[in-house]
Formats: structure tokens, C-alpha cells, sequence
């Protein structure tokens, strides 16, 4: 059981470090580095860098509001 | 409410910073070029900062999760409190539930 723990809070955590090194190069380093460079070929177009993440924290506020909806609901009909 | 005051000035003061910082490149220099590079960057730094928030709070989820104790020797100590109180109550004609 410890060892899963661990490897899950590894994998976390290796995730998040590879997250924010990708996003940091995405939006810090690639717009002060020449159109014609090889690195941009890594790298999808600058817009997705806004609306990625906006649309990843649309989806988990719509997911929150939906289960927080459905629990109240459930609530209600148990009740009456 | 002061958690609220406070909270609310932290969020006027970057939001005054980082429209202090797009001020600056309105003003006319001499390499537009390096002047659109940076408002491009600028543009992008408040949603930087949310996501690197994030990308914080996952990282220090995962570091707890690998650092948390078991306290294996302590588990054992306490098996062998509930077996006693077991008996001690079953003694007492306690119902103790199934074993």
C-alpha cells in the first residue's frame, strides 16, 4: 500500500513538473525566439496556449456545477 | 470579511502591476518588433500565473503523497489494543459484532 502511494504521488508530481516546463517554454521563451527556428515545430500555435488551459477550466467548473447539481437533487428526492 | 479585503487588494494590486507593465509598451520606442514579442508574452502572463498555480498545488499533492508516514509499529500496537478491548468487553457480556 506505501508503495503505491508513492508511486502514485511520483507520478503527480512528475506530471505537474512536465506541465509547467512545457507551458514556461510554450509562453515565456517561444515568443522571443526567431518565426524560422526548428523548436517551433514542437510546440502547437501560441493561441492554443490560452485556450487550452481556458478550456480545460471551463470543462472543470461545467463538471463541478453538474455533480454538485445532481448531489443537491439526490438529496431532495430522498428526502421527499 | 478582512480574509475578503485582503484577498480583493492582493488581486487590484497585480491587476494594477500588470496593466502598469502593458502601459509601458505603448510607449513609443525603437524596436517594434521586440515590443510586440513582449506585449505578446504579457498578454499570456495572467493565465501563466493560474496555470503554473495549479501545476504548484499538484506538485506539492504528489511530494505529500510520497512523504506520507505509515507508522507501521504504531498499527501493530493498536491491533493488539483492539484485540484486548475485544476480550475485556466480551468478558463484560458486551456484543462486540463479528469477529
Amino acid at each position: 500500500m506505501e508503495l503505491a502511494d508513492r508511486a502514485v504521488g511520483l507520478l503527480l508530481s512528475i506530471i505537474s513538473l512536465s506541465i509547467f516546463t512545457y507551458y514556461t517554454f510554450w509562453v515565456i521563451i517561444l515568443p522571443f525566439v526567431d518565426s524560422d527556428n526548428f523548436v517551433h515545430k514542437y510546440f502547437l500555435p501560441q493561441e492554443y496556449a490560452i485556450l487550452l488551459p481556458v478550456y480545460a477550466g471551463v470543462t472543470l467548473i461545467c463538471f463541478l456545477s453538474v455533480f454538485i447539481g445532481y448531489v443537491m437533487l439526490k438529496s431532495k428526492k430522498k428526502k421527499a | 470579511m478582512k480574509h475578503i479585503i485582503k484577498i480583493m487588494s492582493l488581486l487590484v494590486s497585480v491587476s494594477a502591476f500588470w496593466i502598469s507593465l502593458l502601459l509601458t509598451s505603448i510607449i513609443p520606442e525603437s524596436y517594434t518588433l521586440l515590443i510586440l514579442k513582449w506585449s505578446t508574452f504579457l498578454y499570456q502572463l495572467p493565465i501563466y500565473l493560474i496555470v503554473s498555480l495549479g501545476c504548484y498545488g499538484l506538485l506539492l499533492v504528489g511530494i505529500g503523497l510520497m512523504r506520507f508516514p505509515t507508522c507501521p509499529y504504531e498499527s501493530v500496537l493498536l491491533q493488539q489494543d483492539i484485540v484486548e478491548a475485544k476480550e475485556f468487553l466480551k468478558e463484560n457480556k458486551v456484543d462486540v459484532g463479528s469477529d
